[in-house]
């Protein structure tokens, strides 16, 4: 018996391909590049201010010192190579595109529907566009970004994708909430 | 217990996302100590009833082990700091 295991997404046969987005929308990204950087000691705010001046790069703040990079436009190869060449010595760069699972929330209510599992400030004054943190939602750990007014972006565990796609879907039954593949 | 703890890395969050490891007032004895030097360290705990210190671990958040001082009695917070900034002990 032949395994596929690298192209296999770990959410595929869960999740509708062809479902048109209603109102209040959870999309699955089919991959992603996601790259886990840790700054050396006494590198933080130097790695920091490099991430940030790439356009491209989106860092969610993780820990002191640790970041998720995601990057919509390139390849995970190409993202850990672009990530070590911009860093150097001054931070670790470990690939985690297949580690993780993105989930765009996007809709008016997404606030709502995330605030029955988070216990997260998320009112625009204390989790404002850009922002992003850690936080337990259900019983999972996963890394909000707040992406838009309305849209959220959650990166979970792979091994913890089929539990909290379900748990969100419970939390956006009462809205209608419809899920995807993103094309 | 206090249900809010304001996290200095990640803002105010539930006690659900932390785990708590117990006294942080405590100071490692001289390897050359007495056994009962020892043993009071590893296993002699006050259970006070009021202001307290204690390691805790944001397990859920940024996972980075804070020192939390709290009262066990009112469950006020009176502060949280990173663990590897601990001022009172260069004056220990």
């Amino acid at each position: 018996m032949v395994h596929q295991y690298a192209d296999r997404h770990t959410l595929e046969g869960l999740v509708p391909a062809d479902v048109s987005a209603g109102a209040d929308h959870l999309a699955v990204a089919a991959r992603q590049a996601i790259v886990v950087v840790l700054a050396a000691p006494g590198q933080e705010a130097a790695v920091a201010h490099l991430l940030a001046s790439d356009e491209d790069l989106s860092a969610r703040f993780s820990a002191p010192g640790e970041w998720l990079v995601i990057s919509g436009l390139q390849t995970p190869e190409l993202l850990h190579q672009a990530l070590a060449a911009l860093l150097g010595d001054m931070a670790h760069c470990i690939d985690q595109s297949h580690g993780r699972v993105l989930l765009r929330l996007t809709g008016l209510n997404a606030r709502a529907i995330l605030a029955k599992g988070a216990g997260l400030d998320l009112h625009p004054s204390a989790f404002s566009v850009g922002q992003s943190a850690n936080v337990l939602c259900g019983h999972i750990s996963v890394n909000l970004a707040r992406v838009g007014d309305d849209a959220f972006e959650i990166v979970v565990m792979r091994s913890f994708a089929d539990t909290l796609l379900h748990d969100l879907r419970d939390m956006g039954r009462a809205f209608d909430l419809t899920t995807a593949f993103l094309a | 217990m206090a249900s809010l703890i304001p996290c200095p890395h990640c803002g105010i969050r539930p006690k659900e996302e932390f785990s708590i490891r117990g006294d942080a007032s405590l100071v490692r004895p001289d390897p050359e100590s007495s056994d009962e030097t020892w043993n009071d360290y590893v296993h002699i705990r006050a259970n006070p009833r009021g202001r307290y210190r204690e390691h805790w671990q944001h397990v859920a958040g940024c996972r980075r082990w804070l020192v939390v001082e709290r009262d066990t009695f009112t469950h006020e917070v009176f502060s949280v700091s990173d663990g590897a900034v601990r001022p009172w002990e260069t004056s220990r």
